[in-house]
């Protein structure tokens, strides 16, 4: 058994363990901990043996028969981008456990009703962790589906029975909208199942099988949009982006950080991974489009954010904004904007999980998410109000964050391909600070307030949960070679599936000059 | 009299001498010695920084204590670097260090690496005295705050990012140390947060300078685009081969990052907001350094803007503007802070209007930020020095006749006075007469505005100096003034001697350092042929300057000055306090759109797009309701439906077997 | 003229189901009426074994038999083995006496006038109507014979021996006995109605091709192409009369009355069996004798099969009744089973199979533990019923949405597979845009599934709430079951995947 398919039982067992084993709700979440913790080791075990310099494009790589009848295997395998989100989603599953401890009492507090059970909460977030490994690391498209498809039911619930405010809503809606996703990716899989018949003469669905395949254009065309309008939804982008902000705002804190910072990633990275090695002709004929609804994207997000009352909503559609910026360095098809690009993903699930754990952090004392219920709170709890600045100067971008070296990278990326889009998008900055600076104006500086002065200050757990967050996304600001190396083979490897190349500078011997 | 100085200094044989810029680069570890240690000047800050924002509470007791030790070593360092430098040959004094590979995909690479060099060195020093001393005086002058250790966080915090921003060796890193010291500017200026004006003030200061952050941005996009790399040595060493336009648009994309960072205009709105922060700040941020940095970007950047003429000209015409527009706010604001933050503007206005000159004056612009470096912030800890004697009041109509109970800070804010005022042969004698003669040798225009701004250099200078220290004492009842502490003064007394002896230090009369020859090699210079001789600028300025001193006098020295602030006034005086207009037009033409635009947005994604999403769904669900109540429970009616489909398929059929 | 030699090996199972059939009715005539509920349950499910039994003996028989009437050949025993897997898991259920304290699911005396006093006076001596034994076991031993005629006239046999006595026991429902019987004769007249297509269709083909068996017709449309007005008439008619059965729109208006007055175990089978015999004589009519024609009827299929899976899914989302929202639901799958007969390939036949017999028995599933949920008039089946069921019964909500889950067609449930082979096998052959369009409708078919979810676990149990009795061994062995196939044919469908590919050839 590969390491991989381990990595992705513990917690699928864990799942098992703390959902169907009786056990006291303290005891639960201290189970659910150690197994993803267990996960989180196995990980960085991986991180040590993964060899970024090797010549092949996946690694670990593990074969297992499963229906051959559907031309499908249990095929597991991973490179730079996978174990990238791998690192994300392990890393952020424990520490969402810890900083989500009594998420469903706080939710039930709010919602003055019984939620589902405290276990059930912890065991469908292992389950969640378990399929979302197994999307990063599946190489069989039907595999890949599968997960895509079933991860749907785990986050359906954690909504719909742990949430807050209008839950059952926001279920209903994040579900409809990503199973209908998930139906025309089924189709453009039934295509792909069709055309891999003919080429193989038998069904075969292995990713690496798939990427020597011929397709001829009109096909591409179709299953290319197929496939990318389902991880368009998942991402999301705009048009197609309303249910992110009705899930992430009644969504537990805890909820809400796995949904916005790994399971969204699903799509971006689906597009990484299949999208553009399988379908690299339309990619390219399509990108202007897919580039100018990722320009609309990361501005509409920004500026709708801008005008929120509810910070959850808010940080919705903040992210909105940042898979903009993420699609956006994807379909350029420029090395800088594609490294930008994964390593954004790492920013923002980072950056947004900070964001919203400080949110859920305000919610536990007040009971709110609302803007206006808040201000003055710097006077009263100046860690917290310190904490919250540093979550929100890294959605900034701030240089010497990680989301800066990401989102520039994405930028200059941008600006070779498309000069006049990388400058515009350029602008995104300013509004940036803008939502930020003034969510933080608005919840923590001002007078001492009566309405807020019972607020304390976050306990030493609060504290400290975050500090890895902190060290993280400032480490990598200042030093974002252990991951860009990992990475920059991957997408050197995509460039090269889809056959773009990078422009080159107009003044070509300008690296010679100067420096000797 | 400054001539003859210039004269033994640069050795200005006529006719012009030229100097084109030096670049070869060496190692740190081949320079050894002290250079091998430059990375301290941005650890120690840093390090100090990190310690208190982490160690919390914990550290009240010696926090203080600790940032002062940060900003001070730093300072010594830099004193023996600087003398390292003079000791090695002047094609030879631009040392690199490379620490690691910061942002490096295919063939991007900005690298984690310092470079020092004549004009950083400069920098450097500025930065490093003039913070360390403001550092001593802050001691004293927050003793009273809780969060005073906070307060030294974020100064050594300050200090590290201003540093990389100079030492910087590419200008992604530079970029790094150029948001470093914006956030440090946000925070320091928003240090009382439970202040609205003060959280808002810091807020705008961080957008409009991310206003020219974009600029910068583009800027460096442009230079990877174009020359495939943004290391200075490589962009500066290609840059003679680019095409103009290329090189104007670079150009203009520097500057509108500059105005942001050096609250020029249209940019400027957010300075004299930003005299919320606590004085020190504004003495070190908000005069001495930060402001300065557009003026350093564009120096540094000198190789591009030679390429760049219509950029240059921009930037000069962008100098003039806020030359003009600062003093006139300086004469016209009855708060002592935003007077003399008036007066920054106007004075780097001083230092863009020589920049803008080209290669005659960058040299100049360097030599003017550093006068004005030390006499800005003299003058600043002086306010400080006297709000902190009227318990923190700031409207000058409310102070007078105070040159009787705190003496040292007249003292010094008199030196202050002559540093600025350009009265020979204190500071601004030297750097801004040399400015003068470069414009007016360019343009007769350009030099006629220098001379009219360092008329209004005086006046304002003047009204202030009446307003606090003379006449009738106007304090609240309240106020009981007196002298600072022993912390506060020194730092006072130390620059108010740079004020006054600077100028002499700089161009070597005093000491063997002339700046002005040890900044060519980086810089270039090519003397500008000027028609007339040099002294009779001088003496127009002077008699400008003392017209101005002396009206002033009469207007505010000799009469009362009212405590409201008379209404019946000039448009002049009225536009002036209204900062001339410039927040009601971002307010009418930026932020109301703005709002606007949200506020449409929040509804359009509500009503249009989910609303639409919605629709369609319960559409669908309508259609469902519809088409149940075709299902009646009669089965003559399903008989009959059945008939229909039959002759459905029988139509389809035929069809399917027509075509 | 010479008469046709008796295979009887191949023909066991259906002789056994028919003479126990028979064996069941005397039982009735002259059994004590104390014995006569165990006697017809023993008969029944060793009739059931005994047909499965003989059905794996004959797997691999690839011929055709009796003169040509009957063929014994993969599909017909793939689906004979399905449809007697499946009247297992229903007879199951209406051997369940426990859930309805007054007896089991049917009427004491389906002769006594509803509300009438003997009505009463039966229900009270506790008297339980048997006869509902023999009657499933002529429909079984109908079915068996529908899926392997070979000749129209056969079919037509078979296909009332099928449905006259599902006519019968839909009417004998415990509980709202009027609701049933007017469900019984609607099915009646309706069901009379389509035979009457059926049986003009197959004298229309007569006169077309001179011969009603299979073979012939087949090679009669390769031989000569003409009159081809008379030959698309017929196989007008003659669908008609099959489409009716897998309730395809717009011949479905019957399943929902029939489903919701029909006794829940009837339902089940009904909703299970029927489909699969139906679907499984409409492939045998469409492949063998109409393949050559299969240009001309393709495109019918293509209308009939978008209409009924958007029709289905759409009404389906206007329900508040559960047992009548599965009857939509089942009308929507018929129009994904129409797909796979649409694309005639053998991996489309293979996928028809297997979703037919993965759709069958979690349907089952599904109806017995709607036959759980009641409140004092028995069953709850309206929606606001099940509210918060997912608190008062984990058990029985979550099967419940396991089932649901599979019918939306989650991946690592049979539903799945079943789906993606038919899509994918229908996208093999060329009809790329109908898998679109049925991919939307499996989409706005999602949503009322969700919905139920949402309504058992996302809301507060009310007063309206019904509770979840507990059901004897047999009703919870056919949810287990369903569940049981679901779940490793959703995760490890091969074995039965493989089943289907080595029998997806039809004898000619």
């Amino acid at each position: 058994m590969s390491i991989l398919t381990l990595m992705g039982l513990i917690p699928l067992v864990g799942a098992i363990i703390v959902g169907f084993l009786p056990m006291k709700p303290s005891q639960a979440k201290t189970v659910a901990l150690i197994f993803a913790l267990g996960a989180m080791a196995v990980a960085i075990i991986v991180g040590f043996t993964y060899d970024p310099s090797s010549a092949d494009p996946f690694q670990f790589v593990e074969n297992t028969e499963w229906i051959p009848a559907l031309g499908t295997s249990f095929s597991v395998g991973i490179d730079g981008i996978g174990l990238i989100l791998i690192f994300l989603t392990t890393g952020l599953v424990p520490i969402v456990i810890i900083a989500g401890w009594r998420d469903v009492e706080d939710a039930e507090a709010v919602n003055k009703t019984k939620s589902g059970s405290v276990k059930g909460y912890f065991a469908l977030m292992l389950a969640l962790e378990a399929l979302t490994i197994g999307i990063f690391i599946s190489l069989d498209v039907f595999l890949f589906y599968v997960f895509f498809e079933v991860i749907l039911i785990p986050v359906y619930f954690m909504i719909g029975r742990y949430g807050t405010g209008r839950r059952s809503y926001a279920a209903v809606k994040f579900m409809i909208y990503s199973f209908l996703g998930g139906m025309v990716m089924l189709a453009g899989l039934a295509g792909l199942w069709f055309l891999s018949i003919e080429a193989f003469d038998g069904p075969n669905l292995y990713l690496p099988d798939l990427l020597a395949m011929e397709i001829d254009p009109t096909w591409q065309t179709w299953l290319f949009w197929s496939f990318f309008i389902a991880f368009a939804i998942k991402a999301p982008m705009w048009p197609v982006h309303t249910w992110l902000p009705d899930a992430s705002g009644s969504a537990t804190p805890g909820t809400a950080v796995l949904l916005i910072a790994v399971l969204d990633k699903i799509g971006t990275f689906g597009m990484l991974r299949l999208c553009l090695p399988l379908f690299p002709d339309a990619a390219q004929q399509f990108a202007p489009i897919i580039v100018a609804f990722a320009v609309i994207s990361i501005f509409y997000g920004a500026l709708v954010a801008i005008g929120q009352t509810d910070m959850k909503r808010l940080f919705g559609y903040i992210s909105i904004s940042h898979f903009g910026f993420i699609v956006l360095g994807i379909f350029v098809f420029t090395t800088q904007a594609q490294s930008g690009a994964t390593f954004y993903m790492l920013g923002h699930g980072l950056s947004v999980a900070l964001l919203v754990l400080m949110a859920g952090y305000l919610m536990r004392r007040k009971g709110s998410t609302q803007i206006d219920d808040y201000g003055g709170v710097v006077t009263v709890a100046p860690v917290l109000a310190g904490l919250f600045l540093v979550a929100g100067l890294v959605n900034v971008a701030l240089p010497g964050m990680l989301t800066f070296v990401s989102e520039f990278l994405v930028l200059v990326g941008t600006f070779e391909r498309y000069p006049w889009v990388g400058a515009f998008a350029t602008l995104a900055i300013v509004l940036a600070a803008l939502y930020i600076l003034l969510l933080y104006q608005r919840v923590m500086t001002g007078p001492k307030r009566e309405s807020t002065a019972g607020i304390k200050d976050l306990n030493l757990r609060e504290r400290w949960i975050m500090a890895p967050l902190v060290l993280a996304v400032i480490f990598l600001g200042f030093y974002p070679a252990p991951m860009l190396d990992i990475i920059n083979p991957a997408v050197d490897n995509t460039m090269e599936w889809v056959g773009a190349t990078d422009p080159p500078p107009t003044i070509a011997d300008a690296t010679e000059g100067g420096n000797q | 009299m400054s001539t003859a100085l210039m004269s033994l200094a640069t050795s200005g044989d006529i006719p012009s001498d030229t100097v084109e810029p030096i670049l070869t680069q060496i190692t740190a570890s081949d320079a050894g010695g002290i250079f091998e240690f430059m990375w301290l000047l941005l650890a120690l800050p840093a390090f100090g920084a990190a310690v208190l924002f982490v160690a919390g509470r914990r550290s009240n007791a010696w926090g203080h204590l600790l940032g002062v030790l940060m900003a001070v070593i730093p300072a010594g360092l830099a004193i023996w670097l600087l003398v390292a430098l003079m000791g090695r040959p002047e094609e030879s004094r631009t040392i690199t260090q490379h620490f690691w590979d910061w942002t490096f995909v295919g063939t991007f690479n900005a690298e984690f690496a310092i470079r020092l060099d004549p004009l950083s060195i400069v920098f450097v020093l500025l930065i490093t005295i003039v913070g360390g001393l403001i550092h001593i005086y802050s001691v004293g002058y927050m003793a009273e705050d809780p969060g005073r250790r906070l307060f030294f966080a974020m100064l050594n915090l300050f200090l590290a990012a201003m540093l990389l921003l100079v030492l910087a060796d590419n200008y992604l890193l530079l970029y790094l140390g150029w948001e470093g010291v914006g956030l440090a500017s946000y925070l320091l200026v928003g240090f009382w947060q439970y202040k609205d004006v003060a959280a808002v003030a810091a807020k705008k200061a961080f957008v409009m300078n991310r206003i020219g952050d974009v600029g910068l941005s583009i800027a460096i996009m442009l230079m990877f685009v174009t020359f495939g790399s943004v290391t200075f040595g490589d962009v500066f060493a290609a840059a003679p081969e680019a095409d103009s336009t290329t090189m104007t648009l670079i150009g203009l994309a520097l500057l509108l990052a500059a105005t942001g960072k050096s609250a020029q205009y249209p940019l400027q709105a957010w300075l004299l907001d930003a005299m919320e922060g606590p004085t020190p700040v504004s003495a070190l941020i908000h005069a001495a350094t930060m402001v300065t940095a557009g003026v350093y970007l564009i120096v540094r950047s000198n190789a591009i803007f030679d390429q760049a003429p219509v950029a240059l000209n921009v930037v000069l015409a962008v100098g003039l503007v806020t030359m003009i527009a600062g003093a006139w706010i300086g004469c016209a604001q009855d708060e002592l802070k935003k007077a003399l933050a008036g007066s920054t503007m106007s004075q780097i206005g001083y230092m863009f209007v020589a920049a803008g000159l080209g290669p005659a004056g960058y040299v100049f612009a360097i030599f003017h930020l550093v006068m004005h470096g030390m006499f800005k912030a003299d003058l600043f800890l002086g306010s400080g020095s006297v709000m902190h004697a009227m318990n923190e009041e700031r409207n000058m109509r409310f102070y007078g006749a105070l040159r009787g109970v705190m003496i040292v800070t007249w003292i010094t804010f008199i030196c202050g006075f002559l540093g600025i005022s350009g009265l020979p042969p204190f500071d601004s004698a030297f750097s801004k007469d040399d400015i003068i003669a470069a414009a007016t040798s360019q343009n007769w225009f350009a030099g006629a505005v220098t001379i009219f701004a360092a008329g209004l250099t005086a006046t304002y200078m003047t009204r202030m100096m009446a307003m606090t220290f003379f006449g009738k004492a106007r304090w609240h009842d309240d106020a009981h003034p007196h002298e600072s502490p022993q912390t506060m003064l020194w730092p006072m007394i130390i620059l108010s001697f740079g004020a006054i002896f600077g100028g002499l230090f700089a161009v070597g009369v005093i000491g063997d350092l002339n700046i002005l020859e040890w900044l060519k090699p980086v810089t270039g210079y090519e003397e500008a042929a000027l028609e007339v001789p040099h002294w009779s600028l001088e003496v127009i300025t002077f008699v400008v300057v003392i017209i101005g001193i002396v009206l002033t006098w009469m207007q505010f020295g000799m009469r009362d000055v009212p405590q409201a602030a008379p209404q019946h006034v000039t448009v002049l005086t009225k536009a002036g306090r209204e900062e001339l207009y410039t927040n009601t037009w971002h307010e009418e033409l930026l932020m109301r759109p703005g709002q606007h635009l949200t506020r449409w947005l929040v509804w359009f994604d509500n009503k249009g797009i989910d609303g639409a999403v919605r629709g369609i769904a319960s559409g669908i669900m309508g259609i469902g309701t519809g088409l149940t109540r075709t299902q009646t429970g009669y089965s003559r009616r399903y008989a009959l439906v059945m008939v229909g489909g039959f002759l459905l398929l029988v139509a389809v059929f035929f069809l399917a077997w027509w075509f | 003229m010479t008469f046709p030699e008796i295979a009887w090996v191949q023909l066991t199972p259906v002789i056994i189901m028919l003479g126990a059939a028979a064996i069941g009715v005397l039982v009735e005539a002259f059994a004590p009426r104390t014995s006569r509920r165990p006697i017809q349950m023993f008969l029944t499910f060793a009739a059931l074994i005994a047909a499965f039994v003989m059905v794996v003996i004959n797997a691999g028989t690839f011929e055709v038999i009796m003169d040509g009437a009957m063929a014994v050949d993969g599909p017909a025993l793939f689906l004979q083995g399905s449809i007697l897997l499946i009247g297992m898991v229903a007879a199951l259920l209406i051997s369940e006496r426990t859930i309805d304290p007054s007896g089991d699911a049917f009427a004491a005396r389906a002769s006594a006038m509803p509300g009438s006093l003997d009505e009463r006076q039966f229900t009270a001596r506790g008297y339980l109507q048997t006869e509902v034994w023999p009657l499933f076991m002529f429909s079984v031993g109908g079915m068996l014979v529908f899926v392997a005629a070979n000749d129209l006239l056969v079919m037509f046999v078979a296909l009332e021996i099928m449905s006259l006595p599902l006519y019968l026991l839909a009417g004998m429902a415990r509980r709202r006995r009027l609701l049933s019987q007017e469900a019984a004769l609607k099915y009646f007249v309706l069901g009379a109605f389509s035979s009457a297509f059926f049986l003009f269709g197959t004298a229309l083909l007569y006169g077309y091709s001179g011969t009603v068996s299979f073979t012939g017709i087949q090679a009669h449309i390769t031989a000569q192409p003409q009159m081809l007005g008379l030959l698309l008439a017929g196989i007008a008619f003659l669908v008609v009369g099959l489409l009716f059965k897998v309730s395809a729109v717009p011949f479905h208006a019957w399943a929902p009355d029939v489903y919701q007055g029909s006794p829940t175990p009837i339902t089940a089978f009904m909703a299970a069996a029927v489909k699969v015999a139906a679907f499984g004589a409409m492939l045998r009519v469409m492949y063998v004798a109409l393949g050559g024609a299969v240009w001309d009827w393709r495109p019918v299929f293509w209308v009939i099969a978008a209409l009924t899976f958007f029709v289905g899914s759409i009404i389906a989302l206007a329900q508040t009744d559960i047992k009548r929202m599965l009857a939509y639901s089942s009308i929507a799958h018929a129009g994904f089973l129409l797909l796979g007969v649409a694309s005639v390939s053998r991996e489309a036949l293979a996928a028809t199979m297997f979703y037919l017999v993965t759709y069958g028995l979690a349907t089952v599933g599904a109806f017995g533990l709607i036959s759980l949920v009641r409140n004092e008039s028995g069953e709850a089946t309206s929606l606001d019923a099940w509210r918060g069921i997912g608190k008062k019964s984990p058990a029985v909500a979550g099967a419940f949405s396991l089932f649901l889950l599979s019918f939306a067609g989650i991946p690592l449930t049979a539903g799945f597979v079943g789906k993606f082979s038919i899509f994918a096998s229908a996208a093999a052959a060329g009809s790329v845009w109908l898998v679109f369009l049925a991919v939307l409708a499996s989409a706005i078919a999602a949503f009322f599934y969700v919905r139920v979810i949402v309504v058992m676990y996302f809301s507060e149990p009310t007063e309206k709430t019904a509770d979840v009795v507990m059901p004897s061994w047999a009703t919870t062995g056919a949810i287990v079951v369903g569940v049981a196939v679901t779940i490793a044919l959703g995760v490890f469908p091969q074995p039965v995947l493989d089943l289907a590919m080595s029998a997806n050839i039809f004898v000619h």
